[in-house]
């Protein structure tokens, strides 16, 4: 079956030859990036034991970004999305529709500079921050990675991923009356991203995912239990066929994955739902809830976009910087046991080499034995930081604006087994898997829901109830963290939204088990 | 550019002809779209760099997708969609993967039939917003900006040293076009819609103070006359709400103003009220359909013809009418969102009388009027499944009464203007939801507003029964409410409520 990777290795000779003239050819530009990208993709899914839906798909897109600075500096930045097709197969149609993609955001780069220099006249000082713009520079680079896949998403047999969705359903139908309705999904795909810019860089990528996607909703008498979750690497569709026994974020096959999770939510709809706490109470909470905790509490407020307020009409800002001038860089966050990073370069959902402005990824610490290190960061975020720019800007898809989005984020694991942690409550509860959470607008105060939680009587896991939640202010969490498991796992995230319009995007978030003190919330 | 209904409807066209002639077919439906956002995205801070126009960008999204019945079994369908390229090689090559991926699915109930032509409407023209271009978004984005910075020079708090203003929010323009064609249909359907949205919220971090304003409607006038107040708007109820009290936490009356009850019927109702929630046993109102479900002076609708709404659609994304749904009628649940494969499938559902509870009529009937292919931002796409969606939900109340009214009746309390972050904490069926206050907000004093409320100072524990089974008091005026990620527009009341529990954030601090 053709596929469109002749796009990429026609961009790859041509793009680079064709950004350069047009960047010589209009006054003002100061730079101009473009993204490319190929998408083949298969997806099945199957409800209440039956085959619901099956596609096979070929896709590419592009995305410019065109700087432009006016006579008296002033910069404008206009950007262009579109959805190219098949006709990325035809050189002429594609350099074609790139050429009005560039054209498009060069005019809207020339009219952002206008406006914003009439609102620079009238206001003089009064806006002062707008004239001071620029991003960190960028080092050419020339790089090509190729995927990591067993079974090709390309030449995968017709049918075998949806036989993979339709038996798992049925495996999870077969549980009994109490289920009573599931859904099961199982996607694989090959994506190969190329950037170019005036500056140098021709970069490819190309990743491999597959996934698999479970929901299940169970009755026993009046209760009920809704629970979803997810699986997924970057790899091929072996990794749901076979499973997969990485050390960081393992998977059961996809079979086992929805059996396990139907079979848990049948038990919890017939578990008591959890009473809310007047007081905290000490949690110990596991590497699948830390999920959740590590993505809401750390990894987005550790997004430079929003510690800069620009983020502040959509997703919110960040407890950790109140302003340059005020923030918790250098200051203790949490306790000295706890210690969180983000690094793409590791085997996750989130891994990558490059980011979507051309700068390598790496690893970022973000919190240090408690101490408050790093944000992540693009070039213009870094350079209002006085950072260093750490690879962080990615789009979803190539027709979206980059933003800074984590990769694989997570607590970094201790020296404790998390049966002793456990071992040492009097009384407690033990906190397991995550659900949905609910935010404060700076993350500095949360609500997350779990799968499961178990009362904790002498150092033993007892009652399982549902509906519980943990109920916390980020900082008095992070402090009274006294204990860090030696078991981290990651876990596949993969639906964060962030950006207007909403980019969804794939990563990986974890950390170890944890024990700390909150509130919790039930039903 | 987008593409112009003659070309879409020219290739939706071809496209049938050429399906009509392959001999295993049983059914086809052709489904072409041709979607537009623009946005100019805000972004300046006082006291930080900033590019005032952060984002100025366009997505583009033109294609067509094809779902095919096979006449060998009128339960195997396959469907397949191809980007940009509107021929017939593209066909033929979508035509052949739509084979490939087809499966058999026992509860497909074909592709809509209906035969008769559809009485001839004018298009869906938006009185110039289908056709306004870049210059006049990026005009309204500056004259927001403008406008939020000269105000706040005014004010008192321009003399601080890093007084820590912030503008940010969007302008954005949202334009789409679809054909269809369907073996199903005698004729070809075809509808265009663009709406607007422009939200600005403005923070000054030095008083602690959080404004917003925002605006939605369908026309170009109304998208300039709008974006020449926002950004003042926004600044001056900042100003207002400077130093804002921090309340303990406590059961309150609360009065919640349109924007929290459209965020909660947003998160926590509309996703409740669909035939696919009632067949998936995840509604809020499982077991409950007849019966009353909300306050008996409450009443709620979606409405695609709404004439003060911001989202016009006459035909579905199946190539059926888009036609008004009335969910709740004087508290009572009386319909559903469907599409036609969701309809299909709740009415042949074997516990569908268990699924719908023991009020629901004999023989309930949820007419597909509402199953829309969607992308993020809401506009139409070619590579979206059909799925059921609403346009314009509009909340009206009897004996609704005007603000001052809807404060006396709360009495002491806390007049919640702006939440954020409402999710269903213990999924969508158990209606618990939880989210923080996050501006716009006031205590209420004797019947009257009093001293504002500090941004993000509090979390609401709640439960949607809370809010609309037994409110104190609905106001009588609907207003708009855009929410962001949602492809509704709200038109909706405030609603005064007792007993909400309000927890308070950074308490531990």
């Amino acid at each position: 079956m053709p596929h469109k990777c002749d796009a990429i290795e026609f961009l790859s000779r041509e793009g680079e030859s064709a950004l350069a003239r047009f960047a010589r050819n209009r006054r003002g530009v100061v730079r101009a990036e473009l993204r490319f990208e190929t998408v083949f993709n298969r997806s099945a899914a199957a409800t209440n034991g039956e085959p619901r839906e099956s596609t096979e798909s070929e896709t590419a897109a592009f995305g410019i970004a065109v700087h432009v600075a006016d006579r008296n500096g002033v910069v404008g930045h206009g950007q262009c999305g579109a959805e190219v097709g098949p006709i990325a197969h035809r050189p002429p149609k594609l350099l074609a529709a790139i050429r009005a993609g560039l054209e498009d955001a060069f005019e809207r780069a020339r009219l952002g500079a206008r406006e914003k220099a009439a609102i620079l006249k009238a206001l003089g000082p009064a806006a002062k921050s707008l004239a001071a713009t620029s991003d960190s520079r960028a080092r050419p680079i020339r790089d090509e990675i190729e995927a990591i896949f067993r079974r090709d998403p390309r030449t995968l047999k017709t049918g075998e991923l949806g036989i993979a969705a339709l038996e798992a359903s049925r495996a999870v139908k077969s549980l009994g009356p109490a289920i009573a309705f599931n859904a099961v999904a199982a996607m694989t795909e090959l994506r190969r991203e190329l950037f170019i810019s005036t500056e140098g860089s021709v970069i490819s990528q190309a990743f491999a995912f597959s996934q698999g996607d479970c929901y299940v909703v169970a009755q026993d008498g009046d209760g009920h239990q809704e629970s979803y979750d997810t699986i997924g690497q970057q790899r091929g569709f072996e990794c749901l066929a076979e499973g997969w026994r990485g050390e960081l974020m393992p998977n059961p096959d996809l079979n086992t994955f929805c059996v396990g999770l139907a079979s848990e939510a049948r038990e919890l709809a017939a578990a008591p739902v959890l009473k809310p706490s007047e007081d905290e109470v000490t949690v110990v909470t596991d590497p699948h809830f830390n999920a959740l905790v590590a993505h809401e509490i750390v990894g987005h407020p550790c997004e430079a976009d929003r510690a800069l307020k620009m983020e502040a009409a959509y997703a919110g800002r960040s407890w950790f910087l109140r302003s340059l001038a005020d923030s918790e860089v250098g200051h203790p966050v949490g306790s000295a046991l706890l210690s969180a990073c983000s690094d793409p370069g590791l085997d996750g959902y989130g891994h990558y080499r490059y980011d979507h402005e051309g700068t390598p990824g790496r690893r970022v610490i973000h919190v240090e034995r408690g101490v408050f290190r790093e944000f992540l960061n693009s070039r213009a975020t870094a350079a209002a930081l006085g950072a260093a720019p750490n690879g962080s800007s990615r789009a979803s898809e190539a027709w979206h604006v980059p933003l800074i989005r984590m990769s694989n984020t997570f607590f970094m694991p201790g020296e404790t087994p998390p049966e002793r942690i456990i071992a040492e409550v009097d009384h407690g509860y033990y906190v397991c898997g995550h659900q949905i959470p609910s935010i404060a607008e700076s993350r500095e105060n949360f609500r997350i829901s779990a799968r499961r939680v178990y009362e904790i009587e002498h150092g033993r896991v007892g009652r399982l109830y549902r509906a519980g939640s943990v109920i916390a202010d980020s900082k008095r969490f992070f402090i009274n963290v006294d204990a860090v498991g030696n078991d981290l796992r990651l876990v596949a995230i993969p639906n964060c939204g962030k950006g207007q319009p909403m980019q969804v995007k794939r990563m990986s978030n974890g950390g170890p088990t944890l024990r700390s003190r909150a509130r919790l919330g039930g039903g | 550019m987008m593409l112009g209904a003659s070309e879409l409807a020219g290739f939706v066209r071809a496209a049938a002809r050429a399906l009509r002639g392959e001999a295993d077919l049983a059914q086809f439906e052709i489904y072409c779209s041709s979607a537009e956002d623009r946005i100019a995205r805000l972004n300046y801070t006082s006291d930080i760099a900033c590019r005032g126009l952060e984002e100025f960008k366009s997505l583009q999204a033109d294609g067509f997708q094809v779902r095919i019945v096979m006449r060998r079994d009128p339960h195997e369908f396959g469907t397949a969609f191809a980007a940009a390229d509107l021929s017939l090689d593209a066909l033929r090559d979508a035509l052949a993967r739509a084979r490939r991926a087809a499966v058999v699915d026992p509860h497909f109930p074909g592709l809509p039939q209906e035969p008769r032509k559809l009485a001839a409407r004018r298009a869906g023209e938006r009185r110039g917003l289908a056709h306004i271009g870049d210059s006049a978004i990026a005009s309204a984005a500056a004259r927001i900006l403008a406008g939020a910075l000269a105000t706040f020079r005014r004010s008192e708090a321009s003399v601080l040293e890093r007084p820590g203003l912030v503008i940010g929010g969007d302008v954005s323009v949202i334009r789409d076009r679809i054909a269809i064609a369907s073996s199903g249909f005698a004729d070809l359907r075809s509808d265009e819609s663009a709406h607007f949205s422009a939200s600005v919220t403005a923070l000054i971090e030095a008083l602690d103070a959080k404004g917003t304003a925002t605006t939605l409607g369908a026309n170009a006038d109304e998208m300039r006359r709008a974006t020449a107040m926002l950004g003042r708007d926004a600044v001056r109820r900042a100003l207002e709400l400077k130093r804002g009290a921090r309340p303990p936490s406590a059961s309150y009356r609360v009065l919640l103003g349109p924007q929290p009850v459209a965020e909660i019927l947003n998160y926590m109702v509309m996703r409740s009220l669909t035939t696919g929630a009632f067949h998936a046993a995840s509604s809020a109102y499982q077991r409950r359909f007849g019966a009353r479900v909300m306050d008996p002076r409450v009443s709620l609708a979606d409405d695609p013809a709404l004439r003060a709404g911001a989202v016009h659609r006459r035909v579905t994304c199946e190539g059926l009418p888009a036609r008004r749904v009335e969910l709740i009628r004087d508290g009572m649940l009386v319909g559903l969102l469907s599409d036609f494969y969701d309809t299909h499938r709740l009415l042949t559902d074997e516990d569908r009388a268990d699924k719908l509870g023991p009020d629901a009529p004999a023989g309930p009937e949820f007419p597909p009027l509402s199953g829309y292919r969607l992308g993020e931002g809401g506009g139409r796409r070619y590579d979206a499944g059909p799925g059921a969606s609403g346009t314009n939900v509009v909340m009206r109340a009897r004996e609704g009464l005007d603000e001052r009214e809807l404060l006396r009746a709360v009495g002491d309390g806390v007049y919640i203007g702006r939440v954020w972050y409402t999710y269903p904490i213990n999924g969508q069926r158990a209606g618990d939801f939880s989210c923080t206050v996050s501006g716009d907000s006031y205590l209420i004093r004797n019947g009257a507003i009093a001293e504002p409320l500090a941004p993000n100072a509090l979390r609401v524990n709640a439960n949607i029964a809370q809010v609309f089974d037994a409110p104190l008091a609905i106001g009588a005026r609907p207003r708009s409410v855009a929410i962001w990620g949602s492809p509704e527009a709200y038109f909706v009341p405030a609603i005064a409520a007792d007993g909400i529990a309000l927890g308070e954030v950074g308490a531990s601090a």
